[in-house]
């Protein structure tokens, strides 16, 4: 399902070039400009994770304030998807609960 | 009374102009229960005509009242229902019947509606693609019409809704309560609802939801066939209809013949099944004064009823023996076209004692015991 | 170690014109932000500003802020994004860059906190479920990356925000059903509810949102009227098929930096919430930290523009030796300006506790009462309410609007100066002048636009009064397009009964030509409203939209419907009643049936 808005009687246009990034394992298309959450809206989906009781979460405020949108990116636990630019090749998964600890 | 509870069973187009007349005077506990779906009795399964070409005086004006409605329907109840004034044309192929069209004529210019005369030359010259063989004389009334009978049951329920009426579909009455003669509630399959008035708008089953209060109702379902073929371009604007040929039919604005004729065979009771014996009689009858069907295809056939009363006109009123326990059934096949009238008169009854523009009261129960006229333009 | 003299945190507009205000007098500024876009607010904005012409008013949000940047970067001003100020500690700031996953310390001599606010969340059944956004994320995904994340929203809050995000959806293409809001009137200014309800889309006051349906997301939202003690009527109560619910309930400062640098706070709900305490140039009660911007209240773009420049020419002053007096009185004088209307009153009374008096009054309020003549085409502005903004006034090129007294005051046109041109419609930030001429039976009306499609020279649209009823059909018989601005203006030619209440068009909705019913034409589309309407049974539905009652007598059509049904009213198909199936089973021609009646 495809959520980007094809033209908008204000607004020229948004985004650059495709990007190639995963989720969960499966191959999607973000756009350079893009926020991580943005991107995953656009392809159609909008729950990142869950809650440490298990209850669906996906972005409340979009600016960072409000933590709902806290994925796994590259490994990497607690990053903000809301605030974070999408970059080609990034490898995120929705972060259930608390993030797993590595080394 | 100025704000009763008011239970109606039926949501068909009688049940729900009611509902909407009751809440447009103020009565802001209005309930209608309903026990399938809008429109699922006789007034989804009708053939929308609204005609107003009637044999009694009585008839007359109340089509003439409900074509007022009908007219600022689109307005008042913002809902489009297709509504079209293409008029009725009545073919008479007997002598007899021909003779009692003229003084109905008559009688309905009294009433002050515009019906002109056409002999079976006239029929002939003005619609060349009707078959006059055997046609005797015709009338027309070109404020005659019709209608789209569900969208009409639709906007009546969202007009209602919007004014606080309550609507449950999927809810059978079970019972009538009633305590000293009075009608208390009903009790359903949703719950009981406690009532000051009882409606029973229940059509073909007007007979079996009386007896839920005690009530006998001297009406009985007939089952009707009807069906509708594939579309033409539009050009037939009127319902062509004969008493004595047995048939009526229309084009929908969609371009689709709508039609159907009686069948002095049926018997009492509700049947919804229909018989290929129906589609002969019609494909033989309405090629031969319709030839344009010939190349024609049915594309869907449904049945439904009549709810006939002994003498076709409707039984309407408060039960005598019944306190604050109304009926508005019996409509014998013309119930979509006199629906709002009626629904309007039964309203100001209800809330305030009397209707101010017609009485309801010759057509209680009562009548049966005496003579009654029949009304004889039925299909 | 990082160390320039003066540390922003946030930028936002009162960032930026801090930033901008003290490098043009040779200070050394950082601004770091949390975000990788500068700008703050500002780049989601798309609506055009109020205020005035010196301050951008009637420039839309987003080019407001690339101005800003440009000039701040012009002056000498390093900007560092994706960093968030992690603390301020007692012995230095710490700050995070989470690009490069490192910590840099700093000591600057001034700080100035413009951390803005953030969105306050309501508490009503399942509020957590995914679909739920603040009017703000809303309006950050579908403006600044083009991304809208549903189709049908219900909007809780009538204040400016809610209005705006209200029309902003319906700009990228979605559907607002409803904007509630518990209060007893509107929120917002009026010309941006009057904007909403042009459109048909209902404001209800005394409403509440009672809860979110849905399991793993929102499929729908219960609201209900409210009594006088603003408590939930449940039996009135009533569902909305929605996908999303975006809540406008309010802003409350981000004070926690602040806090930390050890400035006094004091909670004064007049401004917002918890509020720095600060005097008249900013400063707090630590002399080196400063605020400026909606920290220090709950306002506008402008108001932190203005704020932040003000504090950036104390630092100024403070570290060059500069008198900075005059453009710091210029500044407040246009602060004062701006808060004098009744719009203003909150937190005029919220500064008085800090003892920061702004004085109120001084405009006209008077709407004017003789109009016309519209012999020719001239402009009739319904702006009802005192709010500080006066494009108007400065664009008309004969001089023939003014605002009577300061910005806030209501505009009057001088008729007899008025050519018609249209330059003050287009401009107009609340969309609320119109083109009217009068001529005999007819009136031509020239309506601002600024959704899509836009209509075209000869186009049939539906016309709608103020509350966005339909009131018939007219032809548009000219466009003004304005590529530069974006608002159009559309002139229709109507019946001269309908000169005072034509108020919008609408353009007859194109299909999007997905279909179920082949025969009837009828798309996914018309039978999901259908549905939303109150058809949920199969036979209402096929009654209501005539599907299945073609030639192909549902064979096509029958099980997609019931599809769409179960899938929107959560009812497995197996519980669904699919209708009757019935002869004849094929379109039977009537010559056959005759045949089989007469041959033999």
């Amino acid at each position: 399902m495809d959520t980007r808005l094809k033209e908008h009687p204000i607004l020229d246009e948004w985004g650059g070039e495709n990007l190639s990034f995963w989720f969960e394992g499966k191959h999607l298309i973000g756009h350079a400009g893009d926020s991580i959450a943005a991107a995953l809206i656009a392809n159609g989906i909008d729950s990142f994770g869950q809650t440490e009781k298990g209850t669906p979460r996906g972005i409340f405020c979009a600016i960072g304030k409000c933590s709902a949108c806290m994925v796994e990116v590259d490994g990497v636990p607690n990053v903000r998807a809301c605030l974070t630019p999408l970059q080609e090749g990034m490898r995120v998964s929705s972060q259930a609960g608390k993030g797993k600890p590595i080394w | 009374m100025n704000d009763p509870q008011v239970v109606i069973i039926g949501g068909g187009i009688t049940g729900t102009a009611i509902a909407y007349h009751l809440a447009k005077l103020g009565a802001k506990r209005v309930t209608v229960i309903e026990k399938d779906y809008l429109s699922s009795g006789s007034t989804g399964r009708c053939g929308g005509g609204i005609r107003q070409q009637w044999s009694s005086p009585y008839n007359v004006r109340l089509a003439m009242k409900s074509v007022e409605h009908f007219t600022r329907f689109r307005e008042e109840m913002d809902m489009d229902i297709e509504y079209y004034q293409g008029g009725y044309l009545l073919l008479s192929f007997d002598e007899e019947e021909a003779t009692q069209f003229e003084e109905n004529v008559r009688m309905q210019r009294e009433e002050g509606l515009k019906v002109e005369i056409l002999s079976s030359k006239e029929v002939s010259q003005k619609y060349p693609y009707i078959r006059t063989e055997g046609l005797k004389m015709a009338t027309f009334c070109k404020t005659d019409g019709h209608a789209n009978p569900h969208k009409a049951t639709f906007g009546y329920a969202n007009a209602g809704k919007k004014l606080g009426v309550a609507i449950h579909t999927h809810t059978n009455a079970e019972q009538v309560d009633v305590q000293s003669g009075s009608v208390k509630g009903v009790h359903t399959t949703r719950g009981y609802f406690p009532a000051d008035i009882v409606i029973n708008a229940a059509g073909p089953w007007s007979k079996e939801v009386g007896q839920l209060a005690g009530i006998d109702l001297p009406t009985e379902s007939y089952r009707h066939q009807i069906f509708v073929t594939e579309a033409l371009d539009y050009f037939f604007p009127f319902m062509a209809i004969s008493f004595s040929g047995n048939f009526y039919m229309r084009q929908a604005m969609h371009g689709q013949f709508i039609m159907g004729k009686g069948d002095a065979d049926e018997v009492p009771g509700i049947n919804r099944n229909v018989t290929y014996r129906f589609a002969k009689e019609m494909a033989i009858k309405m090629v031969k004064v319709f030839p344009f069907l010939e190349n024609l295809r049915i594309l869907r056939h449904w049945s439904g009823e009549y709810n006939m009363s002994p003498d076709a006109q409707p039984v309407i009123g408060e039960s005598p023996q019944l306190k604050g326990y109304y009926y508005s059934v019996g409509y014998s096949g013309h119930g979509f076209m006199i629906a709002p009238a009626v629904a309007e008169g039964l309203a100001h009854i209800i809330m305030n004692g009397s209707s101010p523009f017609l009485d309801l009261a010759p057509l209680n129960t009562h009548r049966f015991r005496g003579k009654t006229q029949r009304e004889k333009n039925v299909v | 170690m990082v160390n320039p003299q003066f540390f922003i945190v946030g930028a936002g507009p009162a960032g930026l014109c801090a930033g901008i205000a003290a490098a043009e007098q040779g200070v050394s500024v950082l601004i770091v932000d949390e975000g990788f876009m500068p700008g703050g607010q500002l780049p989601k904005q798309t609506h055009k500003f109020f205020g005035h012409k010196g301050f951008f008013a009637s420039v839309r949000g987003f080019d407001i802020a690339h101005q800003l940047v440009e000039r701040a970067e012009k002056a000498g001003v390093e900007i560092r994004l994706e960093t968030s100020v992690a603390g301020i500690y007692e012995d230095c700031i710490a700050l995070w860059d989470r690009k490069k996953d490192h910590v840099w310390e700093s000591k600057p001599e001034r700080i100035l906190i413009a951390t803005g606010a953030s969105e306050r969340f309501i508490p009503f059944e399942n509020n957590l479920l995914v679909g739920i956004y603040g009017a703000g994320a809303v309006q950050t995904l579908m403006n600044q990356y083009g991304v809208l994340p549903g189709k049908d929203f219900l909007i809780v809050g009538s204040g400016n925000i809610g209005l705006i995000v209200g029309y902003q959806l319906v700009q990228a293409g979605a559907r607002v059903k409803a904007i509630v809001d518990i209060a007893s009137k509107i929120g917002g200014y009026e010309v941006h509810s009057r904007k909403i309800e042009r459109l048909g889309i209902p404001i209800l006051l005394n409403h509440t949102i009672v809860k979110a349906i849905g399991k793993q997301k929102v499929r729908g939202a219960v609201i209900a009227p409210v009594n006088d003690q603003w408590k939930p009527i449940t039996s009135e109560s009533r569902e909305l098929f929605v996908d999303s619910i975006c809540l406008a309930v309010g802003l409350q400062p981000s004070v926690e930096l602040a806090a930390q640098s050890g400035s006094a706070i004091e909670y004064i709900p007049a401004l917002g919430g918890y509020i720095p305490v600060r005097d008249p140039q900013m400063r707090t009660t630590i002399p080196t930290v400063f605020v400026a911007g909606d920290i220090s209240s709950i306002e506008e773009a402008s108001t932190a523009m203005m704020e932040g420049f003000i504090a950036g020419f104390q630092v100024a002053q403070d570290l060059t030796g500069t008198d900075m007096q005059a453009k710091m009185s210029n500044m407040r004088d246009e602060l004062t300006a701006l808060r004098r209307g009744p719009f203003s009153s909150k937190v005029r009374e919220g500064l008085g506790h800090f003892g920061i008096h702004f004085p109120s009054g001084g405009y006209r309020t008077e709407t004017q009462t003789e109009t016309g003549p519209f012999d020719t085409m001239k402009a009739l502005i319904e702006c009802p309410q005192c709010i500080p903004c006066n494009p108007c006034e400065t664009s008309c090129p004969t001089k023939a609007i003014e605002v009577g007294g300061n910005l806030n005051g209501i505009p009057w046109v001088n008729y007899e100066a008025c050519t018609g041109c249209g330059i003050c419609a287009m401009i107009c930030p609340g969309l609320a002048i119109f083109m009217v001429q009068k001529k005999g039976d007819k009136a031509v009306i020239g309506i601002p636009y600024e959704l899509l499609p836009l209509p075209e020279k000869e186009d049939v649209v539906f016309v709608q009064d103020r509350k966005g009823q339909v009131l018939g059909e007219a032809t548009v018989i000219r466009v003004m397009k304005n590529e530069k601005e974006k608002t159009h203006l559309v002139f229709i030619e109507v019946p001269i009964e309908w000169a005072d209440t034509v108020r919008s068009v609408q353009v007859p909705e194109q299909k999007k030509n997905d279909y179920i019913c082949r025969c009837e034409e009828v798309t996914v589309e018309e039978i999901e409203r259908a549905i939303d309407m109150g058809y949920t049974d199969y036979e209402e539905l096929r009654r209501y939209l005539r599907i299945g009652m073609g030639p192909c007598g549902g064979r096509v059509c029958r099980a997609q419907t019931l599809q769409i049904l179960s899938s929107k009213l959560e009812i497995p198909i197996a519980e669904l009643e699919p209708g009757t199936f019935r002869a004849p089973s094929i379109p039977l021609p009537f010559r056959a049936i005759r045949r089989g009646e007469t041959d033999e």
